[in-house]
């Protein structure tokens, strides 16, 4: 029985009717909000499979259409239906329904077709709060600038949304409630600020297994991973020098190193574990040392690896050599990652790099492993028995016809082969590409000896085989080579595609001394420490034929801004919290500190907020305003009877005092009646009312009313007609 | 509550709670936090902290829909019985517009029904809320309650405000007009009939006025003086009409009522001069709207 009455319908101009008829309310909200779930969605599309893309791209224009020709909604078979297809496609790709990307796909199939069940703008809630879940699984996969950028709108948006569902009367447009919603937002975002500052960081609360994306060096190698990563342009690290950066060509940084194979696949030996016999032989690297150090930052991005590429060759503290403190690795700003080497001199931590984590450590460019056990050794001879005959034969063969062959009783001239080998892939029809293509069979014989066609990956393990068949205890490392030329805010950018591998061969005399092969084929590659880039795209072209350099420098720009966002945003961690609590004066602060500063802040926010309601609320119209102060200038006279209506002008307020106390009230009046004109009368007299007067006019008044009733005389009151 | 003529809201008449959206808000919040802490993304936190402080940004704004309204009940029209008794109230909104505030009368039933307003900056909105009455007679308003969600509709704000006045529901008029009751005149103590309109018997002339007609006119005394000369007449005769409990026999006493009200409005609709008499209560016979009601109210209350 309630009968609205403020809902009223525009008339609408017969002309408008034949041409473009505007869309009702509902569907116009409806739109809206299918258009925000495409953009929400929109990420999520180039990780998912194609199917979900289709499918949520029909779904929506199907609900578009019913909602813009107001037809009724699908039954509930059919969107039954369609989320147990999606279920099915989605366990046929995925092979589970748990995982992240599993789960994400689910999540926008689920969201798509929610809104085949989208009846009432109220009914929307669980879109909403599954549109909220949706912009944060965006950050799982980035959580660059630009994507903080396009998710700040669809926050923005679905606050519209929820704002537009709110207003049920008249037709407010998109603006007016984006505007709203944008307001209360504005307001959130210093709370929001205070959060993100003070709120504890703690680590995961439960394992997640497959957190992030893991791009990065592993601790095994099939031919083609290295490709993969090196066609990834993201960024592995960053590294400053303390002093001058050492030659482009010098600078190698060492991950996994690779012993083990089984004709296809290279193992590295499991660290930290008990199966290697050397954790009965040496407790320490062995280091011969040589040149100067080398101190350096590092910082790593989060990778969700343990694996740490540490620049060659950067010595444990334990090493044996005048220790000083800033010998070793240290994490900087207390970062919780441990970092170990072992006797390979492969640097690990503990637990993945799930944030961005700052390293401190001395490297010695020249040093070498030495001394090492004559079991180790006799690991890195060792090759599977089936695999490479041809290599193994040439091996031999070149190792007969080759200068350097061990003659009765003496031991083979390490160097001298090597150095063939180089003369050899230098001048034998070798040619160097990310692209080789496939290797069927036995990829080393083929490569080696047949097409001749690789990358850094098949250069050094060819080389690493044919070193084991002549007897030469060699092993494979894998790592980065080299950086961007220019250093970006005083770090060099190390790219996943500055991945490499090169060898590593045991001269008795000298110790594991480093041989890259790929310098023999493309020595660019080692000099200059360019990775190998993929071609630039179409438009990559036609900025480059328009600008030389162009590219290059918006990729620069583009990486500075990365950094900072990078340090700022997404680098802020625990240790940050603690910082600014130091800022801010707390000697030894903790978690508690954290908690009391953001209590404090949390309480004066909301103080803010009653102060602001209570200002609000204390809010009067001009009208209001003026009535008041008239009332509280004149309450002098109160005692003689004077009262100010909520209706009554300054000017007839003059009126009724010259009335009642005749010429005595004159002065008091004039004021007045200045005001009224000023309030009513035509623009020009713009001079700020005068409360100051009025109120000692009154006083005035108020003294001489009561100075002549005291002299018992008539009242003016009385005397006036 | 104390029933008041017009209410202002203020913080001390304004509720305010999380709705049951608000509750789902809080538990999505929650899961946002969850999965920020355990992929650690920072990104993550700033989402969850933004639509943290958004929500309590809302929470003043939904407050701040209701806050500084004044609520004034206009006078109330009286219903017939089985009709809705209407409430016309004015808004008056002395700030901001207001969009997203609802209107609603508590009679019991949940949740409770409300009518949308948007009130302009500084303006005035009426609503009209109408509620069926339990019956004839005087009834006491129901309570009113304004309510807001805006704008996110994560918090409920509401205030209930008791209007003072009272409803008057008539007897439903039995429809159609049944035929008059024959006894009016035959009854034993009518009054001889007044004269007071424009009747035929001739009483005496007196000057023209203006509105006599020309039949009036004395137009031989006109041709022979030059002067307008009227006929003054006795009017029709107009009897009083008497509208009586016993003239509804055979009905129980809500049927009689709803005759008698019928009746009512029927002679006063003819412009008859008419009186009610009923078993424990007379009115005197009279015309107009004020007697009309004053009978109606008579038989409401009987």
């Amino acid at each position: 029985m309630v009968t609205p009455v403020t809902d009223t319908v525009a008339p609408r101009h017969p002309l408008a009717r034949s041409t473009w008829r505007a869309p009702s309310r509902d569907a116009r909200d409806t739109l809206f909000m299918l258009a925000l779930i495409g953009w929400t969605i929109t990420p999520h599309l180039f990780h998912l499979p194609l199917w979900v893309t289709g499918l949520s791209l029909v779904v929506l224009v199907w609900r578009g259409w019913l909602g813009w020709r107001q037809e009724p909604l699908p039954g509930r078979a059919t969107v039954l239906g369609l989320l147990g297809l999606a279920a099915v496609l989605t366990f046929t790709g995925e092979k589970t329904l748990v995982s992240k990307d599993a789960g994400v796909t689910l999540l926008v199939v689920l969201m798509a077709l929610k809104t085949l069940e989208l009846r009432a703008r109220r009914d929307a809630l669980v879109v909403f709060f599954l549109g909220f879940f949706l912009v944060l699984t965006t950050f799982l996969y980035s959580q660059s600038f630009l994507t903080a950028v396009g998710t700040g709108v669809s926050v923005w948006g679905w606050l519209t949304a929820l704002t537009l569902a709110h207003i049920p009367a008249g037709r407010p447009t998109i603006r007016q409630a984006a505007g709203l919603a944008g307001r209360a937002a504005l307001i959130g975002t210093p709370v929001m600020i205070a959060l993100f500052l003070l709120f504890p960081r703690i680590g995961p609360l439960w394992p997640s297994g497959n957190t992030a994306t893991r791009t990065g060096l592993s601790d095994h190698l099939e031919l083609g991973s290295v490709a993969d990563l090196a066609s990834d342009d993201s960024i592995a690290f960053r590294i400053r020098f303390d002093g001058r950066a050492p030659a482009a060509a010098r600078l190698y940084f060492r991950g996994p190193v690779l012993t083990d194979t089984d004709g296809h696949e290279w193992r590295a030996q499991s660290l930290f574990g008990g199966r290697s016999p050397r954790s009965n032989g040496l407790r320490s690297v062995n280091v011969e040392q040589r040149g100067k150090p080398t101190a350096y930052e590092m910082t790593l991005e989060p990778t969700q690896l343990t694996w740490l590429s540490m620049l060659e060759l950067t010595p444990p503290q334990s090493a044996g050599r005048g220790v000083d403190a800033s010998q070793g690795v240290q994490a900087l700003d207390g970062a919780d990652v441990q970092p170990l080497a072992d006797l390979d001199l492969q640097w690990r931590t503990r637990r993945p790099i799930t944030q961005r984590v700052r390293l401190r450590a001395t490297a010695w460019l020249d040093d070498r492993i030495v001394g090492a056990q004559p079991a180790d050794l006799r690991e890195n001879l060792a090759l599977p028995p089936q695999f490479f005959p041809r290599t193994r034969a040439w091996a031999r063969q070149w190792l007969h016809d080759h200068p350097g062959r061990p003659q009765q009783g003496q031991a083979i001239d390490v160097d001298g082969v090597v150095q063939s080998l180089y003369g050899y892939i230098g001048s034998g029809g070798f040619s160097y590409t990310l692209s080789p293509g496939a290797y069927e069979g036995d990829p080393v014989d083929e490569f080696w000896l047949d097409r001749k066609v690789g990358f850094c990956e098949h250069f050094a393990t060819a080389f690493v085989v044919v070193l084991r068949a002549m007897g030469i205890p060699a092993r494979l490392v894998t790592g980065y080579q080299g950086t961007d030329p220019d250093p970006v805010d005083g770090y060099y950018v190390v790219r996943q595609s500055n991945a490499h591998a090169w060898a590593e061969y045991w001269n008795p005399d000298r110790g594991w001394v480093r041989a890259d092969p790929t310098a023999a084929v493309a020595p660019d590659r080692i000099e200059r420490g360019r990775a190998i880039q993929p071609r630039p795209g179409f438009v990559g072209n036609a900025i480059d034929s328009l600008s030389p350099g162009m590219v290059e420098r918006m990729r620069t720009w583009r990486e500075t801004l990365d950094n900072r966002w990078k340090d700022w945003v997404l680098g802020y961690n625990r240790n940050s919290q603690f910082d600014l609590l130091k800022k801010l004066g707390v000697s030894t602060p903790d978690s508690d500190d954290l908690g009391r500063v953001l209590m404090t802040v949390i309480s004066v926010a909301a103080l803010f907020g009653a102060g602001a309601a209570w200002w609000d609320s204390h809010r009067r119209t001009p009208g209001q305003r003026q009535t008041r102060r008239l009332a509280s200038a004149l309450r002098a006279l109160q005692v003689h009877g004077v009262q100010v209506a909520a209706h009554e002008s300054p000017g007839v307020v003059a009126a009724s005092l010259r009335r009642r106390f005749g010429t005595a009230a004159d002065g008091l009046a004039a004021r007045l009646e200045s005001m009224e004109r000023q309030r009513y009368g035509p623009a020009g007299d713009a001079a700020a009312p005068d409360w100051r007067g009025v109120k000692a006019q009154a006083r005035a008044l108020a003294v001489a009313l009561a100075t002549a009733a005291r002299a018992g005389g008539v009242t003016p009151a009385r005397a006036s007609p | 509550m104390l029933p008041r003529e017009s209410q202002t809201l203020t913080q001390r008449n304004i509720y305010i709670v999380p709705s049951r959206a608000g509750l789902a808000f809080c538990l999505t919040l929650l899961l946002l936090l969850v999965v920020s802490i355990n992929y650690q993304l920072s990104l993550g936190f700033a989402l969850t902290f933004l639509l943290a402080g958004s929500a309590a940004a809302s929470m003043h704004m939904t407050h701040g829909s209701l806050r500084g309204l004044t609520l004034h009940l206009k006078p109330l029209v009286p219903a017939f019985d089985g009709d809705a008794a209407v409430m016309e109230m004015v808004v008056t909104n002395p700030g901001a517009s207001r969009l997203g505030v609802g209107f609603g009368l508590d009679l019991g039933a949940r949740p409770i029904p409300l009518a949308y307003a948007e009130i302009a900056a500084q303006g005035q909105t009426s609503v009209h809320l109408g509620w069926l009455a339990p019956g004839r007679g005087l009834h006491g308003l129901p309570l009113v309650r304004a309510e807001s969600r805006y704008p996110f509709g994560l918090f409920r704000a509401w205030t209930i405000w008791r209007p003072a006045g009272q409803q008057w529901v008539y007897p439903r008029p039995e429809s159609p007009v049944p035929p008059w009751p024959q006894t009016d005149v035959a009854q034993g103590d009518d009054k001889p009939a007044a004269r007071t309109g424009a009747g035929t018997e001739f009483e005496g002339v007196r000057a023209y006025r203006r509105g006599d007609t020309l039949r009036q006119v004395v137009w031989k005394k006109a041709a022979r003086t030059g002067e307008m000369i009227s006929r003054e007449t006795a009017g029709a005769v107009q009897r009083e009409m008497w509208l009586q409990w016993g003239q509804a026999q055979g009905l129980d006493t809500e049927a009689r009522l709803s005759r008698l009200a019928a009746w009512a409005i029927a002679a006063d609709a003819a412009g008859h001069s008419w009186g009610l008499r009923l078993p424990n209560a007379e009115l005197a016979p009279a015309q107009g709207a004020a007697h009309r009601h004053a009978a109606l109210q008579a038989l409401a209350a009987w």
